[in-house]
C-alpha cells in the first residue's frame, strides 16, 4: 500500500467523465467526481441511480465505457479489482457477500490477507494482527460472536461483519454501500460512532445511502446522482437547499 | 491372510491420498472435479516411464509424476477460473473422457489398451520394495505425508483464502486476493497429490492399464468424498476405507457370483450417496446439514 | 460421397441428441434440477424396449414398455428423491450427487440383469440400402428425423399454445407464478419430468435397433445432453435443439479428419471452446458475474 501522505480534504481519489451504459442504459453518465482525503462522502439518489455500478467501476468489478480514475494522481480504470483494493481502496456491498461458511473470526481474518503462500509474520506482528481483530470485535459488537458461522448470524450482526471486515484492513478508502440500511436506532448509533471513529484516524469514507435523515449528521459532501448523472456535489447545506434536488429527493421519498 | 490384509491396507493408503487430494479442491475450493483419475494415471504412467527408461529412484519418479501431473492440471484450472456448477462438472467429464482416449491411444507412452508390464517396485537409496508389509509403511508415509501438506495448507491463510473464494468470489477479489491465481494453485497441487498415489500404485501393481484410471475411478474417488463427508479431514480416509472394504464384505456375505461383486459395490455406493444426500448432506463425518 | 454419407449419418445421430438433450435442458431450464440420471432414464427405456422386443411380443409393445419404464422412472426420481432433497437443502451440489448415485445403481442393476455386453435389437428398418451409389442409408435414419420433427414440434406446440405449457415456461422465472395457472409448482415439475423422460424414448429405441446398447451407455447420453445443454445455452429448449444437431454432425463429420475413437473428444473440443469463449452458449442469456 502507498503511503503517499494527502492533506485533509485535498482530492484523494478522482473520477473524470466516467460512462457506463447496460445495452442503451446510461447507468452512469460522464460522472466527474472528487473523493477527498479524511471526510465523509455521502452518495445519495433514488433507486437505480446508478450508486453501485459507480462503485462497481471504481473498484475495478465492472469495465467502463470511457473515463478516468485516478487514485493518487495514478490512473486505475480498467484494473483488477483484487489489485485495485491492494492500493488501499476497499469495500463493502450492498448484498454483503459474506464468507458464509466461515466463522467471524475468519471472515475478519481473512480480509486482513491475501498472499498467496501464508506471511512469515513475527509474533509482534501476529499479536498486533490479533488485538486489532479483537478490537474490530469490540467496536461492532459481535465479540460474542466470533466463532458463529456468518451464515447464522441476525440481519444487523451481518452488516457489522461486513463493516468489521474493511475496518480489520489498512484500507485509506472505503466505498460503503448501504450499510446502514435496515438498522435498528441502537445498531444506528454504533454505526455512526464506527464512522466517526475512523474518520478521526484518517480514514476516507464514501457510503451509499438512500435515506439522507440518516447520515446528515455526519456527511461533509453530499454527491447527489440521478440516472446516472451527478446533480450536485457539495457542502450538506447547499445540496439540501437547493429546491431543484430537493423535488427530486423528496419526490422519491413519497 | 497376512498378504491380503496388508494388500487392503496398501490400496486405502493409495485411494486416501486421492480421496484426501480430491476433498482439497471438492471440500474447500468448491471445484466439483470428475476428473482426478486422470492426474492418478498421469502420476502412475509417468513414473512408470521414469522407473523403465531414466531410474528406479523413488526420489526421481515420484517428483517427475507430480510435476507432469501439474502441467497437465492447468487444462483443468482454466475452465475452474472461468465457470463454476453445473459447467464445471462437464467440462471435468470432458477432459476425463478425453484423457481416457489419450491414454488407450498414446502407445508409446502408456502401453495403449495393454498397459504397462514389469514396472520397478519403490526403490529407495537402491533398497527396492515391493512386499506388501514392506510397502504399507511407505504408503502409509505417503499417506501422512499428504495429509500433514493438505492440513497445514487448510488451516493456514491459503485454506481461508479458498473457502473465501468459494463463498464468495466478488466479496474475496475485494479483499485483494487474487482469485484465478488461487484456484489455479489449488488445482495443480490436489492433481501433484493425486500423482503421488499413481507413482505408488505403478510401483506397488507393478502393472498398470487404462482401466484403472477411467470415468468409474473419478466417480469411486468422489463417492469416497462425499460419503465420508465433503471439507471434514476425517472424511476422505473415512470414504476411502469403507468403499475398499465393502467388496470384500460383500464377497463374504453374499451367494454372488464373483463376477457381481463389482456391480453390487456400485449399486451400494451409488444408492449410499443418494441416501446420504436425502438425510445428511454432510456425508459420515460431517455436520447434519448445512442449514 | 463420404461427406455427405458421414452428413446423413451425422444428421441422424444429431437428431437423436437433440431429442435427448432437449429433455435434459426442459427439465433443467424449468425445475432448475440437474437431472443426471437422465443417461439412466435413457438406459431403462432401451432396455425395456429391448426386453420386451425380444421376448415376441411385438414392435408396439415393446413401444409402450419403453414409454411406461422411463415415465415411471422420472416421476419416482422427482418424487423419492428430489423432492426430499430440495426440501431441507437442495443446493446444485446435493441435487447432483443424489442424482448421479441414482444414476450409477441404475447402470449397475441393468448390467446384472440384462449383461454387461453390448446388445442389438435386429430389426427390418435397421438394414441399410444403397439410395444413391455409395451412399447407404437405413430406413432408420428417416424414421429418427421424423422422431425429431414430431416430437420437438409436438413440444413446441404444447410450449407456446397450452396452458400447461405457459405455466410450464413460467416454472422457472418465479414459481408462484404457477399458481396463476391453477397448478402447484410441485404438479408442473412431476409433468416436466414426464414430458422430458418421453422425449428420450424415440432416441433410445432408435438406438437400440442402430449402433446398440450397453448398460454404460447413460454416462454417453449424460455427456451429450450436458455439452449440448451448455453449448446451446443452459435453460434454452431451442439452443440445445440446434446444439444436439450441431454435435451430433460434428461427430459424424470429424471422421473425415480423424479415427473413431476420437469422436467424443471432438464433442469435448467444442464443448470446452464454449465454456472457455462463451459460456452462455449459442442462445443463452448473457450471465453478469
Ligand atoms: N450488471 C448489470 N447489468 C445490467 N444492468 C445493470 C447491472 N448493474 C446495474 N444495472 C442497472 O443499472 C442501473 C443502476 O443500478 P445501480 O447502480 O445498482 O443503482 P443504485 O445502486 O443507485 O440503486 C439500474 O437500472 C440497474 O438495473
Ligand atoms: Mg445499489
Amino acid at each position: 500500500m502507498t503511503s503517499t501522505t494527502i492533506a485533509h480534504g485535498e482530492p484523494l481519489l478522482q473520477v473524470r467523465n466516467l460512462d457506463k451504459s447496460f445495452g442503451g442504459m446510461k447507468a452512469v453518465d460522464d460522472v466527474t467526481l472528487d473523493l477527498r482525503a479524511g471526510i465523509v462522502t455521502t452518495l445519495v439518489g433514488p433507486n437505480g441511480a446508478g450508486k453501485t455500478t459507480l462503485f462497481n467501476l471504481i473498484t475495478g468489478n465492472l469495465a467502463r465505457d470511457s473515463g478516468e480514475v485516478e487514485w493518487l494522481g495514478q490512473d486505475i480504470a480498467g484494473g483488477k479489482p483484487h489489485l485495485i483494493a491492494r492500493r488501499g481502496i476497499m469495500r463493502t456491498y450492498q448484498d454483503l457477500r459474506l464468507f458464509d461458511s466461515m466463522s467471524v473470526w475468519d471472515n475478519i481474518m481473512s480480509a486482513t490477507e491475501y498472499g498467496l503462500l501464508p506471511m512469515p509474520m513475527s509474533s509482534a506482528a501476529r499479536h498486533r494482527r490479533k488485538e486489532r481483530i479483537e478490537e474490530v470485535l469490540e467496536r461492532t459488537g459481535l465479540s460474542d460472536k466470533r466463532d458463529t458461522r456468518a451464515l447464522d448470524l441476525a440481519y444487523a450482526e451481518r452488516k457489522f461483519l461486513s463493516m468489521a471486515r474493511i475496518m480489520a484492513t489498512e484500507a485509506r478508502l472505503w466505498l460503503l454501500d448501504e450499510p446502514a440500511s435496515g438498522l435498528d436506532p441502537n445498531s444506528y448509533e454504533r454505526f455512526l460512532k464506527i464512522l466517526r471513529d475512523d474518520r478521526e484516524a484518517g480514514t476516507t469514507i464514501c457510503i451509499i445511502e438512500h435515506n439522507l435523515d440518516i447520515v446528515i449528521g455526519i456527511s461533509d459532501r453530499i454527491a447527489f446522482l440521478d440516472r446516472g448523472r451527478l446533480l450536485a456535489d457539495a457542502e450538506p447545506d447547499t445540496v439540501l437547499n437547493d429546491p431543484e434536488l430537493a423535488k427530486i429527493y423528496f419526490g422519491d421519498q413519497s | 491372510m497376512e498378504a491380503y490384509i496388508f494388500n487392503l491396507l496398501n490400496l486405502i493408503a493409495i485411494y486416501g491420498i486421492l480421496a484426501v487430494s480430491l476433498n482439497f479442491i471438492i471440500g474447500y475450493a468448491g471445484i466439483y472435479s470428475l476428473a482426478h483419475a486422470v492426474f492418478f494415471g498421469l502420476g502412475a504412467y509417468t513414473s512408470a516411464w521414469v522407473g523403465l527408461n531414466v531410474t528406479p529412484s523413488t526420489f526421481v519418479t515420484i517428483p517427475a509424476a507430480m510435476l507432469v501431473a501439474a502441467i497437465v492440471s492447468l487444462v483443468l484450472a482454466l475452465p475452474a477460473l472461468r465457470v463454476r456448477g453445473e459447467y464445471f462438472v462437464a467440462a471435468s467429464l470432458g477432459l476425463q473422457v478425453i484423457a481416457v482416449t489419450v491414454f488407450s491411444e498414446w502407445k508409446s507412452f502408456t502401453g495403449g489398451i495393454g498397459g504397462v508390464l514389469a514396472i520397478p517396485p519403490v526403490n529407495l537409496f537402491g533398497a527396492e520394495i515391493y512386499q506388501p508389509r514392506e510397502f504399507a509403511i511407505v504408503s502409509v508415509i505417503a499417506l501422512l505425508i499428504v495429509i500433514a501438506i493438505t492440513l497445514a495448507l487448510v488451516r493456514s491463510s491459503f485454506g481461508r483464502n479458498l473457502r473465501a473464494i468459494r463463498d464468495s468470489e466478488s466479496a474475496a477479489a475485494s479483499f485483494g486476493k487474487n482469485v484465478p491465481l488461487i484456484k489455479t494453485v489449488a488445482v495443480v497441487i490436489s492433481a501433484a497429490l493425486a500423482a503421488v498415489a499413481g507413482a505408488l500404485y505403478a510401483s506397488f501393481i507393478s502393472f498398470i492399464n487404462v482401466e484403472s484410471f477411467m470415468l468409474d475411478t473419478s466417480v469411486l474417488l468422489m463417492a469416497m468424498v462425499i460419503i465420508g463427508g465433503t471439507g471434514t479431514f476425517l472424511g476422505p480416509l473415512v470414504g476411502a476405507a469403507l468403499l475398499l472394504i465393502l467388496p470384500s464384505a460383500i464377497s463374504y456375505l453374499s451367494f454372488l457370483p464373483q463376477t457381481e461383486i463389482g456391480a453390487l459395490q456400485q449399486i451400494i455406493y451409488g444408492l449410499g450417496m443418494t441416501l446420504l444426500m436425502i438425510f445428511r448432506p454432510g456425508g459420515i463425518v460431517g455436520r447434519r446439514s448445512g442449514t | 460421397m463420404l461427406a455427405l454419407q458421414l452428413a446423413v449419418t451425422g444428421l441422424q445421430t444429431g437428431a437423436l441428441y437433440a431429442l435427448t438433450a432437449v429433455g435434459f435442458s426442459l427439465i433443467f431450464g424449468s425445475t432448475r434440477i440437474f437431472h443426471f440420471a437422465h443417461g439412466a432414464t435413457f438406459a431403462i427405456a432401451a432396455y425395456f424396449f429391448y426386453f420386451v422386443f425380444q421376448a415376441g411380443f411385438g414392435t408396439v409393445p415393446a413401444i409402450l414398455g419403453a414409454s411406461a419404464g422411463a415415465i415411471a422412472f422420472g416421476l419416482l426420481i422427482y418424487w423419492l428423491v428430489y423432492v426430499p432433497v430440495q426440501r431441507h437443502e437442495g443446493s446444485f451440489f446435493t441435487v447432483f450427487v443424489a442424482s448421479f448415485g441414482v444414476g450409477i445403481a441404475v447402470q449397475n442393476l441393468l448390467g446384472m440383469v440384462f449383461g454387461r455386453g453390448f446388445v442389438t435389437v435386429n430389426t427390418s428398418l435397421s438394414r441399410s440400402s444403397e439410395i444413391l451409389p455409395g451412399l447407404y442409408v437405413a430406413p432408420l435414419a428417416w424414421v429418427a428425423i421424423a422422431c425429431a420433427i414430431v416430437f420437438l414440434g409436438a413440444l413446441h406446440l404444447f410450449l407456446r399454445h397450452t396452458h400447461t405449457g405457459m405455466a410450464l415456461r413460467a416454472l422457472s422465472d418465479n414459481p408462484e407464478l404457477v399458481r396463476i395457472f391453477g397448478l402447484s409448482p410441485q404438479r408442473i415439475s412431476a409433468i416436466v419430468f414426464v414430458i422430458g423422460s418421453v422425449l428420450v424414448v424415440p432416441a433410445a429405441i432408435i438406438t437400440s435397433a442402430t449402433t446398440g446398447l450397453n448398460p454404460a451407455i447413460g454416462h454417453h447420453v449424460m455427456l451429450i445432453s450436458l455439452a449440448a445443454s451448455i453449448v446451446g445455452g443452459i435453460g434454452s429448449v431451442y439452443g440445445t435443439l440446434l446444439a444436439g444437431l450441431i454435435l451430433g454432425l460434428a461427430e459424424s463429420m470429424a471422421l473425415l479428419f480423424v479415427a473413431s475413437q476420437w469422436t467424443e473428444a471432438v464433442t469435448f473440443a467444442i464443448l470446452f471452446a464454449f465454456i472457455l469463449i462463451r459460456p452462455s452458449g449459442l442462445l443463452g442469456r448473457a450471465t453478469a458475474h
